[in-house]
Protein backbone atom coordinates (compact mmCIF):
# COMPACT_ATOMS: atom_id res chain seq x y z
CA UNK A 1 0.00 0.00 0.00
CA UNK A 2 1.56 3.39 -0.97
CA UNK A 3 2.31 5.84 1.89
CA UNK A 4 -0.23 8.38 0.62
CA UNK A 5 -2.96 5.74 0.63
CA UNK A 6 -2.04 4.77 4.20
CA UNK A 7 -2.18 8.45 5.24
CA UNK A 8 -5.55 8.88 3.52
CA UNK A 9 -7.02 5.86 5.34
CA UNK A 10 -5.70 7.13 8.69
CA UNK A 11 -7.08 10.66 8.14
CA UNK A 12 -10.43 9.38 6.88
CA UNK A 13 -11.12 6.62 9.41
CA UNK A 14 -9.51 7.95 12.60
CA UNK A 15 -12.06 10.83 12.98
CA UNK A 16 -14.95 8.42 12.25
CA UNK A 17 -13.66 6.02 14.92
CA UNK A 18 -13.11 8.78 17.47
CA UNK A 19 -16.51 10.39 16.88
CA UNK A 20 -18.48 7.10 16.88
CA UNK A 21 -17.08 5.85 20.20
CA UNK A 22 -17.34 9.31 21.76
CA UNK A 23 -21.04 9.57 20.79
CA UNK A 24 -21.72 6.03 22.07
CA UNK A 25 -20.05 6.85 25.41
CA UNK A 26 -21.95 10.14 25.75
CA UNK A 27 -25.29 8.39 25.04
CA UNK A 28 -24.49 5.81 27.76
CA UNK A 29 -23.49 8.52 30.24
CA UNK A 30 -26.61 10.63 29.61
CA UNK A 31 -28.82 7.49 29.78
CA UNK A 32 -27.09 6.45 33.02
CA UNK A 33 -27.67 9.87 34.59
CA UNK A 34 -31.35 9.92 33.52
CA UNK A 35 -31.80 6.38 34.93
CA UNK A 36 -30.08 7.36 38.17
CA UNK A 37 -32.21 10.52 38.46
CA UNK A 38 -35.36 8.45 37.87
CA UNK A 39 -34.67 5.30 39.88
CA UNK A 40 -31.90 5.99 42.40
CA UNK A 41 -31.47 9.71 43.20
CA UNK A 42 -30.78 9.02 46.89
CA UNK A 43 -28.04 6.54 46.03
CA UNK A 44 -26.46 9.19 43.77
CA UNK A 45 -26.45 11.77 46.57
CA UNK A 46 -25.04 9.21 49.03
CA UNK A 47 -22.23 8.25 46.61
CA UNK A 48 -21.52 11.92 45.92
CA UNK A 49 -21.01 12.66 49.62
CA UNK A 50 -18.92 9.50 50.05
CA UNK A 51 -16.71 10.67 47.18
CA UNK A 52 -16.33 14.03 48.91
CA UNK A 53 -15.04 12.17 51.97
CA UNK A 54 -12.60 10.31 49.69
CA UNK A 55 -14.32 6.93 50.17
CA UNK A 56 -13.84 5.31 46.79
CA UNK A 57 -11.38 2.49 46.79
CA UNK A 58 -12.76 -0.71 45.36
CA UNK A 59 -16.35 0.53 45.16
CA UNK A 60 -16.60 0.75 41.41
CA UNK A 61 -14.12 -1.81 40.12
CA UNK A 62 -14.57 -3.52 36.74
CA UNK A 63 -14.78 -6.87 38.55
CA UNK A 64 -18.03 -5.92 40.30
CA UNK A 65 -19.63 -4.61 37.09
CA UNK A 66 -21.47 -7.80 35.90
CA UNK A 67 -23.10 -8.24 39.34
CA UNK A 68 -24.20 -4.61 39.41
CA UNK A 69 -25.64 -4.84 35.88
CA UNK A 70 -27.60 -7.96 36.87
CA UNK A 71 -28.87 -6.08 39.93
CA UNK A 72 -30.21 -3.32 37.63
CA UNK A 73 -27.93 -0.69 39.16
CA UNK A 74 -28.12 2.52 37.05
CA UNK A 75 -24.57 3.31 38.18
CA UNK A 76 -23.38 0.28 36.23
CA UNK A 77 -24.55 2.07 33.06
CA UNK A 78 -22.48 5.11 34.07
CA UNK A 79 -19.45 2.89 34.71
CA UNK A 80 -19.87 1.25 31.28
CA UNK A 81 -20.14 4.74 29.71
CA UNK A 82 -16.88 5.82 31.37
CA UNK A 83 -15.22 2.56 30.33
CA UNK A 84 -16.33 3.01 26.69
CA UNK A 85 -14.93 6.54 26.81
CA UNK A 86 -11.51 5.27 27.86
CA UNK A 87 -11.69 2.78 24.99
CA UNK A 88 -11.52 5.68 22.49
CA UNK A 89 -7.69 5.90 22.51
CA UNK A 90 -7.32 2.10 22.80
CA UNK A 91 -9.49 1.56 19.70
CA UNK A 92 -7.65 4.26 17.76
CA UNK A 93 -4.20 2.76 18.52
CA UNK A 94 -5.51 -0.76 17.73
CA UNK A 95 -6.79 0.52 14.37
CA UNK A 96 -3.34 2.00 13.53
CA UNK A 97 -1.65 -1.23 14.69
CA UNK A 98 -3.76 -3.34 12.28
CA UNK A 99 -3.20 -0.87 9.44
CA UNK A 100 0.59 -0.95 9.92
CA UNK A 101 0.57 -4.77 10.00
CA UNK A 102 -1.30 -4.78 6.68
CA UNK A 103 1.24 -2.37 5.25
CA UNK A 104 4.18 -4.29 6.77
CA UNK A 105 5.57 -1.12 8.29
CA UNK A 106 7.24 -3.00 11.14
CA UNK A 107 8.77 0.04 12.87
CA UNK A 108 5.29 1.46 13.42
CA UNK A 109 3.85 -1.98 14.21
CA UNK A 110 6.38 -2.13 17.08
CA UNK A 111 5.64 1.44 18.22
CA UNK A 112 1.84 1.02 18.24
CA UNK A 113 2.21 -2.43 19.89
CA UNK A 114 4.21 -0.73 22.67
CA UNK A 115 1.48 1.88 23.19
CA UNK A 116 -1.24 -0.82 23.21
CA UNK A 117 0.79 -2.85 25.70
CA UNK A 118 1.18 0.28 27.84
CA UNK A 119 -2.59 0.80 27.93
CA UNK A 120 -3.16 -2.86 28.87
CA UNK A 121 -0.41 -2.69 31.52
CA UNK A 122 -2.31 0.35 32.88
CA UNK A 123 -5.38 -1.83 33.51
CA UNK A 124 -3.23 -4.50 35.17
CA UNK A 125 -1.38 -1.96 37.33
CA UNK A 126 -4.72 -0.49 38.44
CA UNK A 127 -6.18 -3.94 39.13
CA UNK A 128 -3.41 -4.89 41.53
CA UNK A 129 -3.68 -1.53 43.29
CA UNK B 1 -29.58 15.31 43.16
CA UNK B 2 -30.60 17.95 40.65
CA UNK B 3 -28.74 20.66 42.57
CA UNK B 4 -25.55 18.56 42.65
CA UNK B 5 -25.83 17.84 38.94
CA UNK B 6 -26.37 21.52 38.07
CA UNK B 7 -23.31 22.51 40.14
CA UNK B 8 -21.11 19.84 38.53
CA UNK B 9 -22.34 20.74 35.03
CA UNK B 10 -21.74 24.47 35.65
CA UNK B 11 -18.17 23.85 36.88
CA UNK B 12 -17.29 21.43 34.11
CA UNK B 13 -18.86 23.40 31.25
CA UNK B 14 -16.96 26.49 32.46
CA UNK B 15 -13.68 24.53 32.76
CA UNK B 16 -14.12 22.95 29.31
CA UNK B 17 -14.94 26.32 27.74
CA UNK B 18 -11.93 28.16 29.23
CA UNK B 19 -9.71 25.16 28.48
CA UNK B 20 -10.71 25.26 24.81
CA UNK B 21 -10.33 29.00 24.24
CA UNK B 22 -7.03 29.17 26.16
CA UNK B 23 -5.67 26.11 24.33
CA UNK B 24 -4.62 24.58 27.66
CA UNK B 25 -7.35 21.90 27.84
CA UNK B 26 -10.13 21.29 30.34
CA UNK B 27 -8.08 19.27 32.84
CA UNK B 28 -6.02 22.27 33.93
CA UNK B 29 -9.22 24.02 35.07
CA UNK B 30 -11.56 21.19 36.13
CA UNK B 31 -9.16 19.71 38.71
CA UNK B 32 -8.84 22.96 40.74
CA UNK B 33 -12.55 23.76 40.14
CA UNK B 34 -13.58 20.43 41.71
CA UNK B 35 -11.13 20.85 44.59
CA UNK B 36 -11.83 24.51 45.38
CA UNK B 37 -15.55 24.87 44.59
CA UNK B 38 -16.93 21.32 44.98
CA UNK B 39 -14.59 20.48 47.90
CA UNK B 40 -13.53 17.19 46.32
CA UNK B 41 -10.36 15.36 47.41
CA UNK B 42 -7.49 15.72 44.91
CA UNK B 43 -7.60 12.03 43.87
CA UNK B 44 -11.34 12.18 43.06
CA UNK B 45 -10.79 15.32 40.98
CA UNK B 46 -7.83 13.73 39.14
CA UNK B 47 -9.80 10.55 38.27
CA UNK B 48 -12.78 12.51 36.95
CA UNK B 49 -10.57 14.92 35.05
CA UNK B 50 -8.54 12.19 33.30
CA UNK B 51 -11.72 10.73 31.82
CA UNK B 52 -13.05 14.11 30.70
CA UNK B 53 -9.69 14.89 29.06
CA UNK B 54 -10.00 11.71 26.95
CA UNK B 55 -13.40 12.95 25.74
CA UNK B 56 -12.26 16.48 24.86
CA UNK B 57 -9.16 15.18 23.08
CA UNK B 58 -11.29 12.87 20.93
CA UNK B 59 -13.81 15.63 20.16
CA UNK B 60 -11.22 18.24 19.21
CA UNK B 61 -9.02 15.81 17.26
CA UNK B 62 -11.73 14.97 14.73
CA UNK B 63 -11.34 18.22 12.77
CA UNK B 64 -7.55 18.52 13.28
CA UNK B 65 -6.90 15.00 11.89
CA UNK B 66 -9.36 15.36 9.00
CA UNK B 67 -7.90 18.73 7.95
CA UNK B 68 -4.31 17.45 8.09
CA UNK B 69 -2.97 19.56 10.98
CA UNK B 70 -2.12 16.55 13.16
CA UNK B 71 1.19 14.80 12.45
CA UNK B 72 0.01 11.25 13.12
CA UNK B 73 3.46 9.64 12.93
CA UNK B 74 5.02 12.10 15.38
CA UNK B 75 2.08 11.37 17.69
CA UNK B 76 2.57 7.61 17.44
CA UNK B 77 6.31 7.86 18.18
CA UNK B 78 5.90 10.22 21.14
CA UNK B 79 2.90 8.33 22.57
CA UNK B 80 5.35 5.54 23.53
CA UNK B 81 6.96 8.07 25.90
CA UNK B 82 3.74 9.64 27.22
CA UNK B 83 2.05 6.26 27.89
CA UNK B 84 5.07 5.09 29.88
CA UNK B 85 5.01 8.26 31.95
CA UNK B 86 1.21 8.23 32.37
CA UNK B 87 1.00 4.64 33.68
CA UNK B 88 3.83 5.30 36.17
CA UNK B 89 2.24 8.63 37.14
CA UNK B 90 -1.25 7.17 37.64
CA UNK B 91 0.22 4.36 39.76
CA UNK B 92 2.18 6.88 41.86
CA UNK B 93 -0.96 9.04 42.26
CA UNK B 94 -2.32 6.25 44.46
CA UNK B 95 0.65 6.41 46.84
CA UNK B 96 2.08 9.95 46.66
CA UNK B 97 0.88 12.27 49.47
CA UNK B 98 -1.68 14.89 48.43
CA UNK B 99 0.62 17.71 49.52
CA UNK B 100 3.17 16.66 46.88
CA UNK B 101 0.44 16.48 44.20
CA UNK B 102 -0.77 19.97 45.12
CA UNK B 103 2.75 21.40 44.90
CA UNK B 104 3.32 19.68 41.54
CA UNK B 105 -0.01 21.04 40.31
CA UNK B 106 1.02 24.57 41.32
CA UNK B 107 4.32 24.08 39.45
CA UNK B 108 2.49 22.88 36.33
CA UNK B 109 0.21 25.95 36.46
CA UNK B 110 3.30 28.19 36.55
CA UNK B 111 4.71 26.28 33.56
CA UNK B 112 1.42 26.75 31.67
CA UNK B 113 1.43 30.47 32.50
CA UNK B 114 5.04 30.75 31.27
CA UNK B 115 4.10 28.90 28.08
CA UNK B 116 1.07 31.19 27.52
CA UNK B 117 3.28 34.28 27.84
CA UNK B 118 6.21 33.06 25.77
CA UNK B 119 4.33 31.32 22.92
CA UNK B 120 6.43 32.08 19.86
CA UNK B 121 6.21 31.91 16.07
CA UNK B 122 7.24 29.02 13.85
CA UNK B 123 10.89 28.14 13.26
CA UNK B 124 10.53 25.71 10.35
CA UNK B 125 13.52 23.53 9.45
CA UNK B 126 14.22 22.27 5.93
CA UNK B 127 16.50 19.47 7.06
CA UNK B 128 15.70 16.84 9.68
CA UNK B 129 18.03 14.60 11.65
CA UNK B 130 18.65 10.96 10.60
CA UNK B 131 16.32 9.36 13.17
CA UNK B 132 13.41 11.66 12.24
CA UNK B 133 14.03 10.93 8.55
CA UNK B 134 14.12 7.18 9.20
CA UNK B 135 10.79 7.44 11.03
CA UNK B 136 9.38 9.64 8.19
CA UNK B 137 8.23 12.33 10.60
CA UNK B 138 8.35 15.30 8.22
CA UNK B 139 5.13 16.85 6.94
CA UNK B 140 3.45 19.72 5.14
CA UNK B 141 1.52 22.58 6.63
CA UNK B 142 -0.41 25.30 4.77
CA UNK B 143 0.89 28.88 5.27
CA UNK B 144 -1.38 31.95 5.50
CA UNK B 145 -2.02 31.88 1.74
CA UNK B 146 -2.82 28.16 1.85
CA UNK B 147 0.39 27.11 0.08
CA UNK B 148 1.85 23.90 1.59
CA UNK B 149 5.14 24.47 3.44
CA UNK B 150 7.34 21.44 4.09
CA UNK B 151 8.79 21.02 7.58
CA UNK B 152 11.35 18.61 8.99
CA UNK B 153 11.73 17.31 12.53
CA UNK B 154 14.80 17.05 14.81
CA UNK B 155 15.79 15.86 18.31
CA UNK B 156 13.23 13.06 18.70
CA UNK B 157 14.91 11.50 21.80
CA UNK B 158 15.06 14.86 23.61
CA UNK B 159 11.41 15.56 22.74
CA UNK B 160 10.54 12.03 23.89
CA UNK B 161 12.29 12.57 27.24
CA UNK B 162 10.12 15.65 27.92
CA UNK B 163 7.08 13.61 26.84
CA UNK B 164 7.79 11.05 29.59
CA UNK B 165 7.62 13.94 32.07
CA UNK B 166 4.39 15.21 30.41
CA UNK B 167 2.86 11.71 30.74
CA UNK B 168 3.99 11.46 34.36
CA UNK B 169 2.33 14.79 35.21
CA UNK B 170 -0.81 13.76 33.33
CA UNK B 171 -1.18 10.52 35.30
CA UNK B 172 -0.35 12.20 38.62
CA UNK B 173 -2.43 15.35 38.22
CA UNK B 174 -5.26 14.45 35.82
CA UNK B 175 -4.31 17.06 33.24
CA UNK B 176 -3.47 16.63 29.55
CA UNK B 177 -0.06 18.35 29.99
CA UNK B 178 -0.71 20.07 26.66
CA UNK B 179 1.51 23.06 27.45
CA UNK B 180 4.48 20.73 28.13
CA UNK B 181 3.77 18.63 25.04
CA UNK B 182 3.53 21.66 22.74
CA UNK B 183 6.78 23.04 24.22
CA UNK B 184 8.54 19.74 23.51
CA UNK B 185 7.34 19.65 19.89
CA UNK B 186 7.62 23.36 19.12
CA UNK B 187 10.76 24.41 21.04
CA UNK B 188 12.79 21.17 20.87
CA UNK B 189 11.62 19.27 17.77
CA UNK B 190 10.83 22.39 15.71
CA UNK B 191 7.36 21.40 14.52
CA UNK B 192 5.18 24.39 13.48
CA UNK B 193 3.11 25.70 16.42
CA UNK B 194 -0.29 24.77 14.99
CA UNK B 195 0.93 21.26 14.11
CA UNK B 196 2.36 20.95 17.64
CA UNK B 197 -0.98 22.03 19.18
CA UNK B 198 -3.05 19.67 16.99
CA UNK B 199 -0.64 16.75 17.55
CA UNK B 200 -0.53 17.41 21.30
CA UNK B 201 -4.34 17.42 21.42
CA UNK B 202 -4.42 14.09 19.59
CA UNK B 203 -1.81 12.51 21.90
CA UNK B 204 -3.57 13.73 25.05
CA UNK B 205 -6.31 11.11 24.45
CA UNK B 206 -3.86 8.23 24.74
CA UNK B 207 -1.91 9.82 27.61
CA UNK B 208 -5.01 10.57 29.68
CA UNK B 209 -6.58 7.26 28.58
CA UNK B 210 -3.62 5.32 30.02
CA UNK B 211 -3.97 7.17 33.32
CA UNK B 212 -7.77 6.83 33.31
CA UNK B 213 -7.54 3.05 32.82
CA UNK B 214 -5.28 2.76 35.89
CA UNK B 215 -7.75 4.83 37.95
CA UNK B 216 -10.81 2.93 36.64
CA UNK B 217 -9.26 -0.50 37.18
CA UNK B 218 -8.20 0.53 40.71
CA UNK B 219 -11.76 1.65 41.52
CA UNK B 220 -10.58 5.23 42.04
CA UNK B 221 -13.14 6.89 39.75
CA UNK B 222 -16.32 8.21 41.36
CA UNK B 223 -18.94 7.69 38.65
CA UNK B 224 -21.25 10.24 40.28
CA UNK B 225 -18.58 12.90 39.71
CA UNK B 226 -16.86 11.63 36.55
CA UNK B 227 -20.01 11.10 34.45
CA UNK B 228 -21.48 14.64 34.68
CA UNK B 229 -17.96 16.13 34.54
CA UNK B 230 -17.13 14.24 31.32
CA UNK B 231 -20.39 15.41 29.69
CA UNK B 232 -19.97 18.99 30.94
CA UNK B 233 -16.31 19.42 30.00
CA UNK B 234 -16.99 18.00 26.52
CA UNK B 235 -19.97 20.34 26.01
CA UNK B 236 -17.93 23.31 27.27
CA UNK B 237 -14.96 22.43 25.05
CA UNK B 238 -17.15 22.02 21.95
CA UNK B 239 -18.81 25.40 22.64
CA UNK B 240 -15.38 26.98 23.21
CA UNK B 241 -14.01 25.63 19.94
CA UNK B 242 -17.08 27.03 18.10
CA UNK B 243 -16.64 30.47 19.71
CA UNK B 244 -12.84 30.51 19.31
CA UNK B 245 -12.71 31.75 15.67
CA UNK B 246 -14.91 34.76 16.59
CA UNK B 247 -12.95 36.12 19.56
CA UNK B 248 -9.58 37.89 19.85
CA UNK B 249 -7.76 35.40 22.07
CA UNK B 250 -4.64 37.62 22.40
CA UNK B 251 -6.65 40.08 24.53
CA UNK B 252 -7.65 37.22 26.83
CA UNK B 253 -4.08 35.97 27.28
CA UNK B 254 -3.52 38.19 30.34
CA UNK B 255 -6.77 36.86 31.88
CA UNK B 256 -5.63 33.24 31.34
CA UNK B 257 -2.23 33.98 32.92
CA UNK B 258 -3.92 35.61 35.95
CA UNK B 259 -6.27 32.59 36.35
CA UNK B 260 -3.30 30.18 36.13
CA UNK B 261 -1.31 32.18 38.68
CA UNK B 262 -4.31 32.29 41.04
CA UNK B 263 -4.74 28.50 40.73
CA UNK B 264 -0.98 28.03 41.36
CA UNK B 265 -1.20 30.27 44.45
CA UNK B 266 -4.32 28.49 45.77
CA UNK B 267 -2.88 24.99 45.25
CA UNK B 268 0.49 26.03 46.70
CA UNK B 269 -1.27 27.57 49.71
CA UNK B 270 -3.35 24.38 50.23
CA UNK B 271 -0.17 22.27 50.16
CA UNK B 272 1.75 24.48 52.55
CA UNK B 273 -1.09 25.21 54.98
CA UNK B 274 -2.35 21.60 55.00
CA UNK B 275 -5.99 22.45 54.15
Amino acid sequence: MPKQEEDRILREWTPILLRSILIAAMILLVAGLVMTYTFAPDYFVQRYHEARQGHLIGRERFATLPDRIRAGNPHAVLTIGLFVLTLVPLARVAFCFILFIRERDYTYVALTAYVLAGLIVGVLVGSVG
Amino acid sequence: MLEILINLFALSIGAGFIGAISGLGGGVFIVPALIIFAHMPMKVAVGASLISVVATSAGASVAFVRDGWTNLKVAMVLECATVTGAVIGAYLAGVVPTVVLELLFAAMMLQSAYFTVTKRGDDILTRGDPLAERLELSGDVPDLSGTPVHYEVVKVPQGGALMVVAGLMSGLLGIGSGALKVMAMDYIMHLPLKVSSATSNFMIGVTAGAGALVFLARGDVATTIAAPVAIGVTAGALTGSRVLPHIRVEYLRTVFVIILLLIAAEMGWRALSGI
